[in-house]
C-alpha cells in the first residue's frame, strides 16, 4: 500500500498542511525542533489511530485548537481510499471513504505501518518489557483478537496478584479462589503463548534472511522465545501447553504466596537473539545490537506482506544516520521498489548520495514545509 | 450573585446523583420550582420511602418491600431451580423474559480481589445455606460474562458440585435476530468456541 497524500489541520505544530508523496522514498529534512517527527507521527496516527510517542491524544492537537484532523489518501490494491481521523478533546472519530466507522478497531488495520524510531534501537539491549511490547504490537496488527486476549490476561493477572498479596499478608485464606484464578489465567496464558510462538517462528525465517543480507552474509541471526514457565516449548499443542502451565504453577505456588505476586506466565517471558550462536545481548557489539533491532523491524515488513498481501509503509525516524553507508544503501535499495518509505534527518551529509538523489525531499522549517525538490 | 439557599441546596442534592453535572442540576432544580405542589410532595416521599421501606428478602437477598419477597413466596414457581445473578436489575431482566419459572438468588456483586471483595463479602454463604433446606436440583449461574463474573461462577460451582446438585452456566455468543456480519470479532470467536452439534 502507498500513501498518496496527507492533509493536516491543527495537528501538533501544523495549522494547515497538504503534501503529496512519492511512492518510493520521501525525506523530511530540517533542523531540530521544526516538526519533522510530527510529520511521521501524523502518518503513524492516521494508520494506528494512536501515537507511538504519547498515550495522551490531546497532545496531538495544536495547542490553541479544539480539534485536530488528519486526512490521507491510501492506495491499496489499486484502489484509492480516503481516510480521515478527527481528534477532539472528547475522543476520536475515524472515517473510511467518508463513512464514519462505529468502532476504531475496525479502522485500525486499513493502513499498516512499521516504524523504526531511536527508542527501537534499545530493543535488544533494553528491558524485556520492550521486547514483549514489540511482539504484542505486531501480533495485534495481524490478529485483532490477540489484543482482546491480552487485555483479559492482564485483568486476571491483576486479580490474581491482588489475591496473592492478601494471602501473603495472611489477610485472606482463599486458596480455592487462587485455584480458580490460576485456571482462568492458564487458559489465556496458553493461548497467548501459542500465538507468540507462531509469530516468532515466522519472524525468525524473515529476520535470518534480512540480517544475512545487511551483514553481507557474515552473520547468522537466530531468535528464540524464552518462556518463564519450565518446559513450555515451541511446537507444543495447546493441551500440552496447558498441562505444562498447570505443573509450573503447582511448583511455584508456595513461592508465589510468599512473594505475593504471579511469578510465571507470558508477562514474564522474553526474546533471545543469537548471532553466530552467541547471545547478542551479552556478547554483541553496540552495532550488532542495533542491526539486530533493524533486522527485526525489516522482517516485520516482510511478515506483514505475507499475512496481509501488501507491504506496509515504513517510517524511519532519525535512525538512518545510525547505520553505516552500506547498511543505509542496502536498506533503501531493498525497499525502494516495493515499500513506500518516509525518513526524517537533520542532515543529508551522513546519507548516501545515490539515495538522496532518487528521493523526494521536503524541507521542514518552523511548522511549514517550505520547499519541495523533485529530482 | 448566588442562588437563594433553598434552590442552591436542591442543586447540590441533584448533583449527588450519577450522570448529573452542574448544568443539568440547575435545569432540574428550576423545573421543580414550576411543578405543582402535589407532585413535589409525592417525589419527596418516594425518595424517603425507597430508603426506609425497601428491605432485602431474607431468602433470595433481592430488594423487596416484604419478606419473603413475592417470588420466594409464590407457590406456583418451580422451587427446584435457583438462578444466581449479580444484581437485582438482572432479576428484572430475566423476569421480563417470562419464560423462567424458578427461584433467584442475588449475590450483590462479584468476587474481585483487586477491589478487596472476597467470597465472604457477597451473598454466597446465604446461597449455600439455602441448598441444605430446600429440595434444590439445579443451580443456574447467570453472572456477567466478565472475568470477575466468570471467576465467581467457577467459585460457586466448586462449592455446589460436591453437594451433588446440578450446576449450569448460561451460554454466551451471538445475539438472536442479528446478522453475523455485525458481530464483533471477540463475540464471534466465543460463539465459534461454544458451537454445538445439530
Amino acid at each position: 500500500m502507498k500513501l498518496e497524500s496527507i492533509t493536516l489541520t491543527n495537528f501538533r505544530n501544523y495549522h494547515q498542511l497538504s503534501l503529496s508523496f512519492s511512492s518510493s522514498v520521501n525525506v523530511f529534512l530540517g533542523e531540530n525542533a521544526q516538526g519533522k517527527t510530527n510529520l511521521l507521527e501524523a502518518i503513524y496516527v492516521l494508520a494506528m489511530a494512536k501515537s507511538h510517542r504519547t498515550p495522551h491524544d490531546k497532545e496531538l492537537i495544536k495547542w490553541d485548537s479544539d480539534y485536530g484532523k488528519i486526512e490521507g489518501r491510501l492506495m491499496k490494491r489499486n484502489r484509492s481510499i480516503p481516510l480521515e481521523l478527527i481528534i477532539s478533546k472528547k475522543g476520536k472519530k475515524a472515517k473510511v471513504n467518508h463513512l464514519e466507522q462505529s468502532k476504531l478497531s475496525h479502522y485500525v488495520g486499513m493502513c499498516n505501518v512499521v516504524i523504526f524510531a531511536p527508542e527501537d534501537l534499545n530493543l535488544v539491549k533494553g528491558s524485556p518489557g520492550l521486547r514483549r511490547r514489540f511482539i504484542d504490537m505486531e501480533i495485534g496488527q495481524i490478529k485483532p483478537i490477540y489484543i482482546h486476549e491480552l487485555s483479559q490476561y492482564q485483568k486476571i493477572l491483576q486479580q490474581r496478584n491482588a489475591l496473592l498479596k492478601d494471602l501473603s499478608t495472611k489477610r485472606s485464606s482463599m486458596t480455592a479462589m487462587l485455584d480458580i484464578l490460576t485456571e482462568q489465567l492458564i487458559e489465556l496464558a496458553a493461548q497467548i503463548t501459542i500465538r507468540r510462538f507462531q509469530f516468532i517462528e515466522s519472524l525468525r525465517g524473515w529476520a535470518k534472511k534480512v540480517h544475512a543480507s545487511i551483514s553481507r552474509g557474515m552473520e547468522d541471526l537466530d531468535i528464540a522465545y524464552i518462556s518463564s514457565t519450565p518446559n513450555v516449548l515451541e511446537n507444543m499443542e495447546l493441551s500440552k501447553l496447558k498441562e505444562e502451565f498447570v505443573k509450573g504453577f503447582q511448583t511455584v505456588r508456595e513461592r508465589e504466596i510468599q512473594r505475593g505476586m504471579t511469578l510465571i506466565g507470558p508477562h514474564r517471558d522474553d526474546l533471545q537473539f543469537e548471532i553466530n550462536h552467541r547471545d547478542v545481548q551479552t556478547y554483541g557489539s553496540q552495532g550488532q545490537q542495533r542491526t539486530t533491532a533493524l533486522s527485526l523491524k525489516l522482517a516485520e515488513i516482510e511478515l506483514i506482506n505475507q499475512e496481509i498481501g501488501e507491504y506496509p509503509l515504513l517510517l524511519l525516524d532519525d535512525v538512518l544516520s545510525e547505520l553505516d553507508d552500506f547498511r543505509q544503501t542496502h536498506l533503501l535499495e531493498t525497499f525502494k521498489q516495493k515499500v513506500q518509505t518516509f525518513v526524517t534527518t537533520t542532515n543529508v551529509d551522513g546519507l548516501d548520495a545515490d539515495v538522496i538523489n532518487q528521493a523526494t525531499s521536503f524541507i521542514v522549517r518552523n511548522g511549514e514545509v517550505v520547499s519541495q525538490t523533485q529530482d | 450573585m448566588q442562588y437563594p439557599e433553598p434552590i442552591a441546596k436542591l442543586i447540590d442534592s441533584f448533583m449527588k446523583l450519577p450522570g448529573i453535572g452542574p448544568k443539568t442540576a440547575v435545569r432540574l432544580a428550576f423545573h421543580v420550582i414550576n411543578m405543582n405542589e402535589e407532585d413535589v410532595l409525592e417525589f419527596g416521599r418516594s425518595l424517603v420511602n425507597v430508603k426506609r421501606k425497601l428491605i432485602y428478602c431474607s431468602v433470595c437477598q433481592n430488594i423487596s418491600d416484604r419478606d419473603p419477597c413475592y417470588i420466594c413466596d409464590d407457590s406456583s414457581r418451580d422451587r427446584s431451580v435457583i438462578c444466581v445473578v449479580q444484581d437485582p436489575k438482572d432479576v428484572m431482566a430475566i423476569e421480563k423474559m417470562r419464560d423462567y419459572n424458578g427461584l433467584y438468588h442475588v449475590l450483590h456483586g462479584s468476587i474481585s480481589p483487586v477491589d478487596g471483595i472476597g467470597p465472604e463479602d457477597i451473598k454466597i454463604t446465604e446461597l449455600i445455606q439455602r441448598l441444605s433446606d430446600e429440595g434444590i436440583k439445579e443451580i443456574i449461574l447467570a453472572t456477567n460474562p466478565t472475568i470477575e463474573g466468570e471467576a465467581t461462577a467457577m467459585y460457586i460451582s466448586r462449592l455446589v458440585k460436591p453437594i451433588g446438585i446440578r450446576v449450569t452456566r448460561i451460554a454466551h455468543g451471538l445475539p438472536v435476530g442479528g446478522d453475523l456480519e455485525y458481530a464483533d470479532e471477540v463475540t464471534l470467536s466465543k460463539a465459534l468456541e461454544g458451537r454445538r452439534e445439530l
